[in-house]
């Protein structure tokens, strides 16, 4: 069970640091229970003060951890997947993190029925808002990636896909991230350009960013008609927008999805 | 629309020669060149010539307006409560509705928004709503609103045009023969249209069910959105309401003498041809032709 699942990370950089403490604020994994490893204590001293357990053996966390999360950098993941794979059992769930690291690629490195799963998470799982996605391998099973959902379900919204919607989720949650910071920071800057201060402006910019998504939720209504229920004839909604379409906001936006996604498989290539 | 029989309509004109005029005639609608003929012979009156000339065919036809007349004025701009002045010369309580309609009422596809004057009752509105709604979609609505009416559907059969006329040139472009992009083009948006009318969804959830994953329409709507393609739609509605605006303005101020007017009606008849009385069938409860 979950309780009893002890969780590995090999790497212990950005993505996995996301990754933990929103299963740790989840209460879904004791700390004590989770075990990371990486070269150096640069990161590790952060996990250690979560009061997961660290150590610089990889191997270690093959040995010790049934779910094992793979988040290093891609140029490193062979070489690592190398070293790990005299550990690796039927018992295992192997989780890659790794960006454009397909699962052909890490089933050829691993040991032949390797239960594999490639998962894309995005920074909010911290505050358990996260968006993943994940897809599974030939090895793995309904019930394995029941598993694996139920676990990351409690950092946010966590959905299997077809493997080639993982590099269009980066493009679209994983930078998407990025874009709505660009445009609450743009919001706020309208405002103090209007005479608000910055401070509150920024809080609230981010507030009318949360509601609204809350809204698309948990109501489910399309946004268009969502954005239709906010203006009203001749007010100042239907002018703001106005402006918005002038700019072809939507097309830019479109844009850098695609852009985000291309430089995915362009990476992913490499 | 078989609403109204053809001998309980007439019209007028000062030029006889025009197309619409004998198109008229061979409808058997009874025609004159005089309007007070066509006040006397009416319960509801259209009145359909260009704005500018509205104030004068009130003061030409304003004796003979009775208690039960409708006055019914479709001029882009002229609001009601300068009509009622007008009329208020020679009749009391002037019954006046205004009306706002489009071109294609002639295939009964219109769309006709009305706003009732002072003296107007509700059964008054009513008649009208039931003529205008045998061509098309007919709703009273707040006279301030009819500006924006004019942008939207009153010009926006241009709007329309214009853009089928472009999707015809993107078939040919792609090879296909101009009278079949033409016509597949307006069914394309008639369809879309009557899928939109008829259905309880908003526009974009439609758009949406059209565009699977990476395929060719979601390509395609790329490229409109680029284009500023709903801005320029906005902006295109928010120009004809507010030069319908200025129009009124105008029209407030009769710049116009009388003596100017006639020339100009005369001249402006022989070079535009079935505009003017084209105003008349604009609002005509005739069926099309068939």
């Amino acid at each position: 069970e979950a309780e009893e699942l002890r969780v590995g990370f090999v790497g212990a950089g950005r993505m996995a640091g996301g990754l933990v403490r929103g299963l740790l604020r989840a209460g879904k994994v004791p700390a004590s229970s989770i075990l990371a490893s990486a070269p150096s204590d640069r990161n590790l001293d952060a996990w250690r003060d979560l009061g997961c357990r660290t150590t610089h053996c990889n191997l270690e966390v093959l040995q010790d951890c049934a779910l094992v999360f793979l988040a290093t950098k891609p140029h490193v993941l062979p070489g690592v997947l190398q070293e790990i794979r005299p550990a690796v059992g039927p018992h295992h769930l192997v989780v890659s993190l790794v960006a454009g690291v397909t699962l052909q690629k890490l089933q050829r490195l691993l040991p032949a029925g390797t239960k594999v799963l490639r998962l894309m998470p995005n920074l909010p799982c911290v505050v358990q808002a996260g968006a993943m996605v994940f897809s599974r391998g030939t090895g793995a099973s309904d019930e394995d990636a029941a598993l694996l959902q139920t676990l990351l379900s409690s950092c946010g919204l966590c959905e299997e896909v077809p493997e080639s919607y993982i590099n269009i989720h980066t493009g679209l949650s994983g930078s998407g991230v990025a874009y709505v910071y660009l445009f609450a920071e743009a919001l706020a800057e309208g405002a103090v350009k209007m005479g608000m201060p910055g401070g509150l402006a920024s809080r609230i910019a981010a507030q009318t960013l949360l509601g609204a998504a809350k809204m698309m939720l948990e109501t489910g209504e399309h946004p268009a008609k969502l954005r239709g229920d906010v203006c009203t004839p001749g007010g100042t909604t239907i002018h703001a927008l106005h402006q918005l379409e002038k700019g072809a906001l939507r097309a830019t936006v479109m844009n850098a999805v695609e852009a985000a996604t291309k430089r995915a498989c362009d990476v992913g290539e490499d | 629309a078989g609403v109204l029989a053809a001998h309980k309509i007439t019209a007028s004109s000062p030029d006889t020669d025009l197309p619409t005029v004998s198109r008229l005639r061979k409808m058997g609608v009874n025609f004159t060149v005089s309007n007070k003929d066509t006040v006397k012979s009416s319960d509801v009156l259209f009145l359909a010539v260009k704005p500018p000339i509205i104030p004068f065919i009130l003061d030409e036809v304003g004796p003979d307006i009775e208690a039960r007349h409708i006055v019914v004025s479709c001029a882009a701009g002229v609001t009601i409560s300068s009509i009622e002045k007008k009329l208020s010369a020679f009749c009391p309580t002037p019954k006046v509705i205004r009306c706002m309609t489009n071109t294609p009422v002639i295939v009964r596809e219109g769309a006709t928004v009305y706003a009732t004057g002072t003296h107007a009752d509700v059964e008054d509105g009513k008649l009208l709503e039931q003529l205008m709604a045998s061509v098309g979609f007919c709703t009273e609505v707040e006279e301030d609103l009819i500006d924006a009416v004019t942008g939207l559907s009153g010009s926006g059969p241009a709007y329309a045009f214009t853009a089928l006329d472009a999707l015809a040139d993107g078939g040919v472009k792609m090879g296909l023969p101009r009278r079949l992009a033409v016509r597949l083009g307006a069914q394309a948006l008639l369809g879309a249209a009557k899928m939109l009318l008829e259905s309880e969804q908003h526009p974009g959830q439609l758009k949406d069910n059209v565009c699977s994953p990476g395929g060719a329409t979601i390509h395609a709507l790329h490229f409109l959105e680029s284009g500023g393609f709903r801005s320029l739609l906005i902006n295109a509605v928010e120009a004809s309401c507010i030069r319908t605006r200025e129009l009124q303005h105008l029209a407030d101020k009769e710049k116009i003498s009388p003596a100017a007017i006639k020339k100009t009606l005369l001249d402006k008849v022989k070079m535009e041809s079935p505009l003017s009385l084209a105003s008349t069938s604009k609002v005509s409860l005739f069926s099309s032709k068939s």
